[in-house]
């Protein structure tokens, strides 16, 4: 109990500090997310919402491929990247193995199908009245789809604060892809991975709870980002 | 008087299964028409249709004066001539003001107008005290009334009502049908009501269309469809029976 309890101490310290190295690591880990975050709601947003408005031949099929890359192990996708990225692989030429983009890009590989999967999920958990209500109140086929994704939101927002989990709290993926090299690509979780190695057992602890205040407040922001556009609870009541 | 819908030999299918078979129907403007019928007769498919929200399989069809090509520029110009209000009366997420202000704003209508017009239609509606109001907690007959003043604000020639009062006590019923009155004598829309209904359909409609097995099978005046009908299967069905295959 007391590694704990020093754990948090030394956590606190360390922020109180501002240990330049623990700044460096911490704005280099909400640098990566955050990047990666965007780059999935871009492409995972969109993806999700054709996959479930657009009628495409093979659509399940697609559906079941999505579904199955949001348990894609990091490892694996961290060795994808990898064998992209390497000197002799296709990507080679623009030498991003071992830079924080090649982090980006293996963290969008894991959080754009969690992004997509789950905005697929809301989107195509709304009755078809949605679109009947728009349309009919004289919406284009675009207004209508903007209408559908308002109607989504909470899904969408469910979907970006899980993808958000997911890449805040991963380190095959980025050790593999980014080399963990210090005042370069070293993220929160490789240091914790190192700390614990090394038996700073505390100090891995302590950068613990950096990430996981990190991650409280990210959410927090995400979930006020929520609140300002539902004005309405729509939480059950139970009584 | 002109004729707002032209239906010549329309079929819907649903797999192998015909749902709808309407050889010839042809509606002028201003009344307004109750399509009746026993459950899965075609009743709603046929609004759909003529709503522009379903494609049929076959025929053609002719809406406010254009023959439905369903290309999506002149899908939007027809559907905004018109609106809608179904037995659940979706609402969006948001305040009924929001709600009611939508077909507004997707025309990009100034938003001092849209305010006017919003005040308008909930005041007309009675349903000025619920402005703010959060649409989805609103009861069955606010929620018909919410919808009501949303469907009238874009000022429709052609208002489509799919059971607009099924689920609702006979008091708020009765205001939604003196609304709905109202509409049609004030403003001239085109009222085309599906209902289960027998006396709310004696109290509205200038027309009955009784729909059986997809097929148009009598129509005519409310006085003659309720007094004398001339159908075995009309008959039965005012009077309560099990229509049977």
């Amino acid at each position: 109990m007391n590694i704990f309890v020093e754990g948090i101490k030394e956590g606190v310290y360390l922020i109180w500090q501002m240990d330049p190295e623990i700044i460096q690591i911490t704005l280099l880990s909400l640098q990566v997310s955050l990047t990666a975050l965007v780059l999935s709601a871009v492409f995972g947003i969109p993806a999700g919402a054709a996959l479930a408005l657009k009628r495409i031949p093979g659509k399940r099929i697609y559906l079941n491929i999505i579904y199955t890359l949001m348990g894609l192990p990091p490892v694996l996708a961290g060795l994808l990247v990898y064998l992209l990225l390497t000197y002799r692989g296709p990507l080679g030429q623009f030498e991003l193995l071992f830079t924080p983009s090649a982090m980006v890009f293996a963290q969008v590989l894991l959080a754009a199908p969690i992004v997509c999967g789950l905005t697929a999920r809301a989107v195509m958990a709304l009755p078809q009245d949605v679109y009947d209500t728009a349309a009919t109140l004289g919406a284009s086929r675009r207004q209508a789809a903007a209408a559908i994704m308002r109607e989504a939101r909470i899904g969408i927002v469910a979907a970006l604060t899980t993808a958000f989990g997911r890449v805040i709290a991963e380190v095959g993926a980025v050790m593999l892809v980014g080399g963990n090299i210090r005042w370069s690509t070293r993220v929160l979780t490789m240091s914790i991975v190192l700390e614990t190695r090394m038996g700073n057992f505390s100090t891995a602890i302590a950068i613990g709870l950096i990430l996981l205040t990190l991650s409280f407040i990210i959410n927090l922001l995400i979930l006020k980002l929520e609140k300002r556009t539902l004005r309405y609870d729509n939480t059950i009541q139970i009584t | 008087m002109t004729t707002q819908f032209k239906l010549h030999n329309i079929i819907k299918r649903y797999g192998s299964r015909t749902v709808l078979d309407i050889d010839q129907l042809a509606l002028p403007e201003g009344r307004i028409y109750t399509i009746m019928g026993p459950n899965g007769s075609g009743k709603s498919t046929l609004l759909r249709i003529m709503a522009l929200l379903l494609i049929n399989d076959e025929g053609e069809l002719e809406v406010l004066g254009e023959k439905v090509s369903w290309e999506k520029e002149q899908l939007l110009h027809l559907r905004r001539q018109m609106s809608m209000v179904t037995q659940t009366a979706f609402m969006f997420q948001g305040s009924v003001d929001y709600n009611v202000a939508y077909g507004l704003k997707v025309r990009k209508m100034n938003s001092r107008l849209i305010r006017e017009r919003v005040n308008e239609m909930l005041e007309m509606a009675g349903m000025s005290a619920y402005r703010e109001a959060d649409a989805r907690t609103l009861s069955g007959g606010e929620r018909q009334k919410a919808a009501l003043a949303r469907a009238m604000a874009v000022n429709p020639r052609v208002l489509f009502l799919d059971e607009p009062t099924s689920n609702i006590d006979m008091a708020s019923a009765a205001e939604i049908e003196k609304y709905i009155r109202t509409i049609n004598k004030e403003q001239g829309t085109t009222i085309i009501l599906v209902t289960h209904n027998l006396f709310q359909a004696r109290r509205l409609a200038d027309e009955v269309i009784f729909i059986y097995d997809g097929r148009i099978i009598e129509r005519g005046s409310a006085e003659s469809i309720f007094d004398d009908p001339r159908d075995q299967r009309t008959l039965a069905f005012l009077h309560g029976d099990a229509v049977m295959q």
